[in-house]
């Protein structure tokens, strides 16, 4: 029995299956293109409201738990929610820095919390660059320095990557970095406005050439998809993505939103539970049905559509329009079709990894390696 | 897969026929299925609505035999046939590691 059809039928039946939290938004970096809207008014959860809200998540069957910020181990009480996380049987990723996780953090992490997954930010291959995005000095040596103490400790790491106008001098030698360091770098080319709006981080928006070298550089080092993103749309589904169908993100305030991406609060959990909000917020039928309108939005793109990645999230935060094609994504659809076209074989679009309709299903019973992120 | 198999000193004994995940195990009932990830391997599991049962009885502390009758009872089927399918599935979990065996609560010492 395969995994696909599982998660189709957990979009098409709203079935919550993972839920990104950001625990908090205090960050010991100062990134230049941080997404997170550090004006956001209202009060943190408590962390018995993160542990209700946890336990809340697993009695609704949801698997994956990722948690974040900001810096998610800036929060006080990190470690007592990732062990309250364990117990309760999260899958747990942790988008992280790696800033503070050094070797006496990386022990606890996997001693206590014990992740199937830390992500970390990876801004360029010199430490100029990525010590310039970060902003703070010397923050490369020691993310270098921390990545071998959680591989001694033997944490599954995974790098991320955006492109940048800092760092497109240096695609490969990042991938050439994360090779040395025997770690997977998924490498994405949108950067994105924060959250309240503030166009700033796309001052530093990559060139049109540069993204199409990233495409092309990504297709030859695998046809298949890395593994590892959220975006890949299970086949024979109506819906785009599972933003609101079978994930939702919730913020250091308690507000729940459909996906990271997309900032259109569908409650508070100040105010209701999340089973509450899951089952009766009145916002969530528009988002689903959104998300249904938007798959058919960019089948109606034609072959440019084949090769999109359509985030309701980005054309909302664009156009003003959930719907709204945004033209950003219409250049790197093009870019992707021009150069994995002339590649020939199908292979996943780097901006969210999706991939092409027609790749075979596994065999019933078949053991397949881990397809976690489509469960987003 | 019957009775106490010893497997070190006398507090370390298997419970009868008890199994739990093994530590690396997270799964969660999706729909009808229940998916299982190996967090080591890795690998993801889908088990189908009968398996997520099993799974679910074992991991909450039911013994193989008590999973059989429980199955019988929610699936119509004949009790026996039930068990020998329970413990045939335990089986395959166990070797796909997904289940160990349980090992026997201790038992407490009365006060003197």
């Amino acid at each position: 029995m395969s995994l696909a059809p599982v998660i189709a039928r957990a979009w098409r039946d709203n079935l919550l299956v993972s839920a990104l939290v950001e625990l908090t938004y205090a960050c010991n970096l100062d990134c230049f293109y941080c997404y997170n809207d550090l004006g956001l008014p209202g009060a943190p959860l408590s962390r018995a409201q993160w542990e209700r809200l946890f336990e809340d998540l697993a009695a609704l069957q949801a698997l994956q738990l990722t948690l974040t910020g900001g810096e998610p181990l800036a929060h006080p009480d990190f470690f007592a929610l990732g062990r309250r996380a364990r117990e309760l049987g999260f899958l747990i990723r942790i988008k992280s820095n790696g800033h503070a996780v050094d070797e006496a953090r990386a022990l606890r992490l996997r001693d206590e919390v014990d992740p199937f997954m830390v992500e970390v930010s990876l801004h360029g291959a010199r430490p100029e660059t990525h010590d310039r995005q970060t902003r703070v000095a010397g923050s490369f040596e020691r993310l270098l320095a921390n990545l071998g103490a959680m591989a001694r400790v033997g944490l599954r790491v995974k790098l991320n990557a955006t492109l940048t106008a800092w760092n497109e001098g240096e695609i490969e030698a990042m991938f050439a970095l994360a090779d040395r360091l025997g770690l997977r770098l998924g490498f994405g080319a949108t950067v994105t406005p924060r959250d309240d709006g503030d166009a700033t981080p796309l001052t530093i928006a990559p060139s049109r050439a540069a993204v199409a070298h990233l495409y092309r550089v990504l297709g030859e080092r695998s046809p298949d998809p890395p593994a590892g993103e959220s975006c890949t749309p299970p086949p024979a589904s109506e819906k785009n993505c599972g933003a609101g169908s079978s994930g939702i993100a919730v913020d250091p305030h308690g507000n729940v939103y459909p996906c990271v991406q997309w900032r259109r609060p569908l409650g508070n959990l100040h105010d209701a539970s999340i089973r509450e909000i899951w089952e009766s917020s009145p916002v969530l039928p528009a988002v689903r049905g959104l998300t249904v309108e938007a798959k058919r939005r960019r089948e109606g793109l034609g072959e440019t559509g084949r090769w999109m990645s359509f985030c309701l999230g980005l054309s909302e935060q664009a156009t003003g329009d959930p719907l709204g094609v945004e033209a950003g994504a219409l250049t790197r659809a093009e870019l992707l079709r021009r150069v994995r076209t002339g590649g020939g074989e199908a292979a996943p679009d780097p901006v969210t990894n999706a991939v092409p309709a027609g790749r075979p299903a596994a065999a019933a019973g078949e053991r397949r390696r881990p397809l976690l992120p489509v469960i987003a | 897969m019957t009775g106490s198999t010893p497997i070190g000193p006398a507090s370390c004994e298997i419970a009868a026929g008890a199994y739990r995940p093994r530590s690396d195990v997270r799964f969660r009932r999706i729909g009808d299925e229940a998916v299982v990830v190996r967090q080591d391997a890795p690998e993801v599991l889908v088990l189908n609505p009968v398996g997520g049962r099993v799974l679910e009885l074992l991991a909450g502390g039911e013994p193989v035999g008590a999973v059989g009758a429980a199955l019988a009872a929610e699936f119509e089927v004949a009790p026996a046939e039930a068990e020998a399918d329970a413990r045939a599935f335990a089986a395959e979990l166990e070797s796909a590691g997904v289940i160990e065996p349980a090992p026997r609560p201790e038992t407490e010492e009365p006060e003197p």
